[in-house]
């Protein structure tokens, strides 16, 4: 099943003036359902417009956007319904945190959505349990929380929507290493509990080789690979060509192939890398 | 949208009018402003409009920038032209119908009074918003002040306010723009509902907008102070404003065109004011 569908969109930034830029080149995209893609691309390679393309928040030059097989700019008056279908994280998500405690900024975009009271509490709860936010912390200021909690309480807000889609700009920028995993591994949780489809943009390899199904590559406002995340990370020369790298392992893995040893493709976890080495040395391996 | 607010533009450019040194072009335009108050009949207003016609050519600042940023003024022409068409009185009546007469006088009037806000505020901006840079007009306008520092007024302070006020707006615009679309990801509507529901409706953006300004703020003041600003006292410039030829030759043309337009009013002339 095809989540979201892009066709032949393009977008152009301040078309008829000097500044003229363009953001994405005619790219047609087929998202799946209940899977998380990765989409990754060198800075300016058109993604946060991508991102923006999926809820309605701008609107293509050119081209359709179609989310569950709609149009969503069919009748632009409606289009308010598509940014409840498909959530969108923006980077840096905690500077939009407003209100006076953490359970009621949970609960502004359900609140908008128009549901009952119960199902706002219902949600708020669910949403903040997959992000790690404690009851104790639901009732504090989000303005006395870390910048990491601040995070995951602004996360929490859109997957409160329950969109179909939920799509992510950088969750995990700027966090250390355990806030990363907090994240990342509290939206899997969610992804795979509910089944339904995440997209994530990130600029960690390490980060999308452990929790992305399949991989999106952009480049010069193109899409230049999409495919499982084994099959991206096969191509190491040609994602090093526009400027992004393969995992750490992988890359491992490769030079030990190109000295003659007999490792398999696709290997973009340490986990079955560990399996792929011990089975070279002959060994069993724990 | 929001981003088409032009407070205190500037189009970068090479002409003289850019060139000429920002304290001159602050003076200059004072004196400009009185040389428009003093137009009193017909032929120094037609000296006043042709100069600000030859300001715009000179600065190679387009017409249709410049009748854009007229439009806010029309508001305020239609509002001084209704009271000096109706409430002017005089010798000659033109029109008169129940209670309102119309005098030539009036009509006059009101013609130069529009004639003169176009051309102060044509000048004005020509001369200082379009063609120089905001820090340039603060420098200049340290400068010129820097006398008052012998009355203990802070005035590098100030000007120092005042540049990082205006750094800052294309910032919090594009701030501002960041955050009305992630407040739209999450269902919020600033377009719709009662006047009471689209002002509770910019609580989202406000809120987060402040916090973020405060936050700027205090990021910008630490990196002030690790750069060991500590204020105007004995702080030296690493680029100077000097005097150039063209600056004096500015100066005598702009005391030429006040004589002249002293002058054109000793004319006899048949419309005045």
């Amino acid at each position: 099943m095809i989540a979201v569908e892009i066709k032949n969109v393009s977008y152009v930034y301040s078309p008829d003036t000097p500044f003229r830029k363009v953001a994405l080149d005619d790219i047609s995209l087929k998202i799946n359902a209940g899977k998380i893609t990765g989409l990754m691309g060198h800075t300016g390679s058109g993604k946060s417009t991508l991102v923006q393309l999926f809820n309605g928040l701008v609107r293509p030059t050119e081209g359709q956007v179609l989310v569950g097989g709609e149009d969503i700019w069919e009748d632009p008056k409606k289009i308010s319904r598509f940014r409840f279908k498909v959530g969108l994280v923006f980077q840096y998500p905690e500077y939009q945190l407003f209100e006076e405690t953490v359970r009621r900024d949970i609960a502004f975009g359900p609140a908008n959505m128009g549901l009952s009271d119960e199902e706002i509490k219902r949600r708020v709860l669910e949403s903040a349990r997959f992000c790690g936010i404690s009851e104790e912390m639901l009732e504090k200021s989000p303005f006395d929380l870390s910048g990491g909690q601040k995070r995951r309480v602004a996360i929490a807000g859109i997957m409160a929507m329950e969109p179909e889609v939920l799509v992510l700009d950088e969750p995990a920028a700027g966090l250390d290493p355990q806030g990363r995993e907090e994240i990342l591994g509290g939206i899997r949780d969610y992804q795979r509990k509910k089944g339904n489809t995440v997209i994530i943009v990130s600029h960690s390899m390490e980060d999308m080789a452990r929790y992305s199904d399949e991989i999106v590559v952009m480049n010069k406002a193109k899409i230049f690979m999409h495919g499982t995340t084994a099959e991206v990370f096969d191509r190491a020369e040609e994602l090093s060509d526009v400027g992004l790298s393969v995992p750490q392992i992988t890359e491992l893995c490769n030079k030990l192939r190109e000295r003659g040893l007999d490792v398999p493709h696709g290997i973009y976890t340490v986990a079955d890398a560990k399996a792929a080495i011990m089975r070279l040395l002959g060994g069993k391996h724990d | 949208m929001i981003k088409d607010i032009t407070l205190g533009q500037f189009f970068p450019g090479n002409t003289v009018v850019h060139k000429l040194d920002p304290r001159m072009k602050i003076i200059l335009t004072i004196a400009y402003i009185v040389s428009i108050f003093l137009a009193k009949n017909m032929w120094s207003f037609i000296a006043v409009v042709a100069s600000a016609l030859l300001l715009v050519i000179v600065s190679k600042i387009s017409f249709k920038t410049i009748l854009k940023s007229m439009k806010p003024l029309i508001f305020v022409l239609a509002f001084t032209t209704f009271f000096n068409l109706f409430w002017t009185t005089g010798d000659v009546l033109l029109i008169s119908f129940w209670k309102i007469n119309i005098y030539l006088e009036g009509v006059v009037f009101s013609v130069m009074m529009i004639l003169r806000i176009t051309s102060l505020l044509v000048g004005t901006t020509v001369l200082l918003t379009y063609t120089t840079s905001p820090i340039m007009l603060t420098d200049a306008l340290e400068r010129l002040l820097s006398p008052l520092r012998l009355i203990k007024l802070p005035v590098h302070e100030f000007s120092m306010m005042m540049t990082i006020a205006l750094r800052f707006i294309p910032t919090l615009v594009e701030e501002t723009d960041k955050i009305m679309s992630a407040q739209k990801a999450r269902g919020a509507d600033f377009e719709s509902g009662s006047l009471m529901r689209r002002a509770k409706a910019l609580i989202p953006i406000l809120i987060p907008l402040f916090i973020s300004a405060f936050r700027r703020a205090d990021d910008l003041a630490t990196a002030m102070e690790c750069r060991c600003y500590r204020g105007g006292d004995g702080r030296t410039r690493m680029t100077k404003l000097k005097l150039a030829l063209r600056d004096f030759g500015a100066i005598i043309l702009m005391a030429a065109f006040i004589t002249g337009i002293v002058f054109l009013n000793l004319t006899p002339c048949p419309i005045s004011m």
